[in-house]
C-alpha cells in the first residue's frame, strides 16, 4: 500500500475541515471501487474455499477465519462480469454487515486508501439502472483527478432473486 | 438487612415450592383424606412464609401466611377438602407466582394484595371453624401430632448422655430460674443443604438460650453426618413455644418438637455432688465423643446413609458456554495436532502422547456436555396442572400421564421446549379429546387420556405427545386448505393424507371451527415446527381418525460437538453424524435395482432407495459407473435410506458451526466444522435427505 499518498490526502483534507470518510480502493478488471473503511473487518489473502451446493453462483462458498466460518461472495460474479481467475494479488476483503454478520468479498487487488471529504463524493444521479444492476452509491473524484466508485454494501448483502 | 445477594437463592427455592404445592394439591384433589399429603402441603407453604418474610416482602408472606392458616385447619381435621377450596388454593398458588415473576424482574413483588383471595381463604377459615381468633394458637400447637407422622421419636432427648458439667451447668441454670428443654429437629426430605439450616436453627435458638449439649455433635450437624433430624438441650429463659417458634421459622424445617427437661428422666443422670465447671455448651471436647457415640448405639438408623445428598453448585449458563468454546477450540487444536503428525513422520512416543490427549478432549467433552445436561422435568413439571385448569376450563374430563420426566437435554433446549410442549398438549386438549358425549357414542372411557412421554433413543431425545381423542379429520383440513386457498381442487384430489396432515404446520391453519383461549388462535403449529427446526429437530405427526394422534418431537442430544464419519463425494469432504448412520456397505453396481424409475438396494431384508451424493451435491463422481459403490446407511425414525458416496475418510470428533444467516437456502446442509488443517468442511443434514 502506498504510504505517501495516505499522508498526502489527510494534509489536503485538513484545510477543508470538512467530513472526510476512508475508503479502501480496490481493483476489479479496469475499474476502481472504493469500500467505506468502517464495514472492513480484515484483508486476507487467497485462501481454499469450501464450495456449497445449491447456492447462486456469485456464491463462491465458505472460508476459515480464525475459527470462524464465513460466507465468501465474488463481487466480480455478483456484477455480471467474468469469473475471478486466482492470482497472488487476489484478496478476500472481510466486511462486517449489521444484518448479516462477517463475509468476504473476492477482489483482484487492493490497491490503497483514500480519504474523500464529503465535496468529493457525489451521489450517482445518473440512471445507472438502465444497465441492469446498481451496484454504486456515489462517485468520488480524486485530486489526481481518477474516478473511484463507491461501493454499495446493500447491493453485496443483498440476496438475489433474479438468479 | 440487605437480602439481595440472596435474591437468586430465594427465588429458586420458592419455584421448587410452588411446583412441590402445586403436585401436592393436584394430589389432595384426588385424594383428599391423605395425611401426608397435607402435612407436605402445610411445610411448603410453612417454608414459603418463612422465606417471604426473611427476604420482606410482605404482601407474599400475608398470603402464605392465610393459605398456611387453611392447611392447618385441614391438618387438625377441623376443615374438610372441597373442590371449591382447591380452586382457591390454585389460585392462589397463581398469585405466588405472579409475586415471584415480579420479584424476579424488578426485585420487588409488586403491589397486588390480592386481598379477595385472602378474603376468599379467611371466608374458608370461618366456614369450617367459627373460632378464627385461636387459629394463631393452633398453629404451633399442631406441631406436635406433626413429628410422630414424620416418624422421628418425640423423645429423643431423653436418649441424650449428660456427662457432669453437663449436667451441672442444667442445674446452676435452674438455681437462675432457667428452664432445660428438649428440642427435636426434624429437615425436610428434600432439604439440599442440612447442615446450613441445622446452622440456622442452632441460631435461633442460641439467641434465646443456650445450648447445652446437642446430638449429633454440634460439629457433626455442621459436617452434615446426621440423617434428617437432631436433637438439642437448652436452658433457656423462654418459653418452649418461643424456642419452637425459633427454630420453625428456619424454612425447610419440618417438624420442631419440645418438652421440659425432668433430669431425672435421663439416662444418665445420677444424683452427684457438685462437679468442677469444665466449659459448657456443645463446644466442649467429651461431649461430641459421647453422643456420637450415644448415637451410633442408641439410634435404630444405621448413620452409613447419611451421604446421600448429592453436592451441587449453581453455575451461570454464560460461564458453562465460555467453557463449552473453550472444550470446542481445544478439540480443533487437537484435530491440527493429529493431521500435522500425520504429515510429518513424528517421532516414537509421540502418537502415544497425542492418544492420550484425544482420550483427555473427548473425556473433558463428554464431562462438559453433562453439565449442560438437565432433566426435562423442570418443564414438564407445570403440564399436569395446566391439564387441569384446562379440563375445567373445556369441561372435558382428562387425565395427563407422563414417563420420561428424567430424561435429560440440553440446557438450552430444555428451556425452549417448554412453549412447543404446552402447545401440543393443548391442542390434544382442546381438538383431539372429544366431548363426554361423542366419547360415550364411540365407547371410549370417560376420561380422556393424554400421554406425555420422554425417552432417549440414540442421539436423539424423542418426546412424544399421545392422545386418545379425535384424531385429525383430513377431510376437514383439506376442505380448510382449499378455502383459504393454500391448495387447489387438482392438488387436492391427489394428496395422501400425510401430505394434509403437513398443512396444518403452515402459518396460520387452524382447524377448529371456533377461536377460544385455549387454542385456535392461528398462531400454532407453525410457531411449534420452526422452534423445533430451530433446536436442530423435527417434528411428525400420526394420527388416525376417530382413535387419536401422536406428535412424535425428535431432538439432538447435544448441539455443539458431535462424532461423525468423514466422506468423500467428488473430491469435496463432507460430514456425516454417527447418530445417524445405520452401518457402511460395499455394493457391486448390478446389486441396484430400479423401482419406479427410482434406484434401490435390497438389503437383509429391507428395499432401501438409493440417493446419490454426487448429483445432490452437483459434484463429479471420481468413481467409474462400473466400480463397486459405496453406501452409507442412514436411518431417520423407522425409515432408512443409501447415500452413495465416492470414499470414506474415517471418524472424526468435530465441532459445528453454523454457517451464518447469509447462507441458508440449502436444505440438507446442517453447518460446517473446521477440519484439522484448517480446511471447512460441510455437515450433511442426512435428515432432510430422507
Amino acid at each position: 500500500m502506498d504510504i505517501s499518498s495516505l499522508k498526502n490526502t489527510a494534509q489536503e483534507t485538513e484545510d477543508g475541515k470538512e467530513e472526510t470518510t476512508q475508503y479502501i480502493v480496490v481493483g476489479l478488471g479496469n475499474e476502481n471501487y472504493g469500500i467505506n473503511i468502517r464495514y472492513v473487518d480484515n484483508i486476507v489473502r487467497m485462501q481454499r474455499i469450501t464450495r456449497v451446493p445449491k447456492m447462486p453462483n456469485y456464491l463462491i462458498g465458505i472460508i476459515n477465519l480464525r475459527g470462524e466460518v464465513l460466507p465468501v461472495v465474488s463481487l466480480r460474479l455478483k456484477m455480471g462480469l467474468e469469473a475471478d481467475v486466482y492470482e497472488k494479488s487476489t484478496r478476500i476483503i472481510i466486511l462486517k454487515t449489521e444484518n448479516e454478520g462477517k463475509m468476504g468479498v473476492i477482489v483482484d487487488n487492493v490497491r490503497e486508501v483514500v480519504t474523500l471529504g464529503s465535496s468529493q463524493v457525489d451521489k450517482v444521479d445518473y440512471d445507472i439502472k438502465s444497465e441492469g444492476k446498481n451496484f454504486v452509491t456515489s462517485v468520488g473524484k480524486r485530486e489526481n483527478g481518477e474516478l473511484v466508485s463507491i461501493l454499495d454494501l446493500n447491493f453485496i448483502t443483498l440476496e438475489e432473486n433474479t438468479q | 438487612m440487605d437480602v439481595s445477594q440472596y435474591l437468586d437463592i430465594f427465588l429458586d427455592e420458592t419455584k421448587e415450592h410452588l411446583q412441590s404445592l402445586s403436585d401436592q394439591i393436584m394430589q389432595l384433589e384426588s385424594d383428599s383424606e391423605d395425611m401426608n399429603t397435607i402435612n407436605e402441603i402445610f411445610r411448603a407453604a410453612h417454608s414459603l412464609k418463612g422465606m417471604a418474610g426473611t427476604m420482606g416482602y410482605k404482601r407474599m408472606q400475608n398470603l402464605t401466611h392465610d393459605m398456611e392458616n387453611v392447611f392447618s385447619e385441614v391438618r387438625n381435621g377441623n376443615l374438610k377438602v372441597q373442590p371449591a377450596m382447591i380452586d382457591v388454593l390454585f389460585a392462589c398458588l397463581d398469585a405466588l407466582d405472579e409475586y415471584t415473576q415480579n420479584i424476579q424482574n424488578t426485585a420487588d413483588e409488586g403491589t397486588n394484595d390480592n386481598e379477595p383471595l385472602i378474603k376468599r381463604l379467611n371466608d374458608l377459615l370461618q366456614g369450617g371453624n367459627d373460632s378464627a381468633p385461636a387459629e394463631q394458637k393452633k398453629e404451633t400447637k399442631a406441631e406436635a401430632p406433626a413429628s410422630s407422622d414424620s416418624g422421628s421419636g418425640a423423645e429423643k432427648w431423653n436418649d441424650i448422655h449428660l456427662d457432669d458439667a453437663q449436667i451441672h451447668v442444667i442445674q446452676e441454670a435452674r438455681k437462675q430460674g432457667m428452664e432445660c428443654f428438649g428440642i427435636n429437629v426434624v429437615v425436610q426430605d428434600s432439604c439440599l443443604l442440612k447442615a446450613a439450616r441445622a446452622f440456622l436453627v442452632f441460631k435461633a435458638i442460641e439467641e434465646k438460650g443456650e445450648i447445652i449439649v446437642s446430638n449429633p455433635s454440634a460439629q457433626d450437624v455442621e459436617d452434615e453426618r446426621f440423617d434428617k433430624d437432631f436433637t438439642l438441650l437448652v436452658v433457656s429463659t423462654s418459653s418452649l413455644d418461643d424456642l419452637i417458634k425459633a427454630a420453625q421459622n428456619v424454612s425447610e424445617i419440618a417438624a420442631v418438637t419440645g418438652a421440659v427437661i425432668d433430669l431425672e428422666k435421663t439416662k444418665d443422670y445420677k444424683p452427684k455432688e457438685e462437679a468442677p465447671a469444665a466449659g459448657p455448651g456443645p463446644a466442649s471436647a467429651a461431649a461430641p465423643a459421647a453422643s456420637a457415640a450415644a448415637k451410633n448405639t442408641a439410634d435404630k438408623k444405621p448413620a452409613e446413609n447419611k451421604q446421600v445428598v448429592k453436592r451441587t453448585v449453581r453455575v451461570d449458563i454464560e460461564k458453562l458456554d465460555v467453557l463449552m468454546n473453550l472444550v470446542s477450540e481445544l478439540i480443533i487444536a487437537k484435530n491440527s495436532l493429529v493431521s500435522a503428525t500425520g504429515q510429518v513422520q513424528a517421532g516414537a512416543g509421540v502418537g502415544e502422547h497425542i492418544e492420550y490427549l484425544e482420550r483427555v478432549t473427548t473425556s473433558l467433552h463428554e464431562s462438559v456436555m453433562k453439565v449442560r445436561m438437565v432433566p426435562i422435568e423442570s418443564v414438564v413439571n407445570k403440564f399436569p396442572r395446566m391439564i387441569r385448569d384446562l379440563s375445567k376450563k373445556l369441561d372435558k374430563k382428562m387425565e395427563l400421564y407422563m414417563t420420561g420426566e428424567g430424561t435429560e437435554l440440553d440446557r438450552t433446549v430444555v428451556d425452549e421446549i417448554g412453549d412447543p410442549l404446552m402447545h401440543l398438549l393443548r391442542n390434544s386438549a382442546d381438538h383431539g379429546l372429544e366431548s363426554a358425549e361423542v366419547r360415550a357414542q364411540r365407547g371410549k372411557p370417560p376420561v380422556g387420556s393424554i400421554f406425555l412421554d420422554a425417552y432417549q433413543d440414540g442421539n436423539n431425545v424423542v418426546i412424544e405427545v399421545r392422545d386418545d381423542g379425535n384424531g385429525i379429520d383430513t377431510e376437514a383440513v383439506k376442505a380448510k386448505a382449499l378455502e383459504r386457498g393454500v391448495i387447489t381442487p387438482d392438488q387436492a384430489a391427489v394428496m395422501t393424507d400425510k401430505e394434509i396432515i403437513d398443512l396444518l404446520f403452515l402459518p396460520s391453519f387452524s382447524t377448529a371451527k371456533q377461536v377460544t383461549d385455549v387454542s385456535g388462535r392461528g398462531v400454532g403449529l407453525d410457531v411449534v415446527k420452526s422452534k423445533i427446526e430451530s433446536l436442530s429437530g423435527e417434528v411428525e405427526v400420526k394420527s388416525q381418525l376417530g382413535v387419536g394422534s401422536t406428535w412424535t418431537i425428535r431432538l439432538p442430544l447435544t448441539l455443539a460437538i458431535i462424532q461423525s464419519l468423514m466422506v468423500n463425494v467428488g473430491g469435496e469432504k463432507y460430514a456425516i453424524s454417527l447418530g445417524s448412520i445405520q452401518s457402511l456397505e460395499s455394493i457391486a453396481p448390478s446389486e441396484v435395482k430400479l423401482v419406479q424409475n427410482k434406484e434401490v438396494i435390497y438389503l437383509r431384508g429391507a428395499v432401501l432407495p438409493l440417493i446419490r451424493m454426487d448429483q445432490v451435491l452437483d459434484v463429479k463422481s471420481i468413481r467409474g459407473p462400473e466400480e463397486e459403490i459405496t453406501v452409507v446407511i442412514v436411518k431417520k425414525g423407522d425409515k432408512m435410506a443409501g447415500l452413495v458416496i465416492d470414499e470414506l475418510l474415517g471418524q472424526l470428533e468435530i465441532v459445528i458451526k453454523p454457517l451464518g444467516k447469509y447462507i441458508k437456502q440449502c436444505k440438507f446442509i446442517s453447518g460446517a466444522t473446521i477440519l484439522g488443517d484448517g480446511e471447512v468442511a460441510l455437515i450433511l443434514d442426512t435428515n432432510a435427505l430422507i
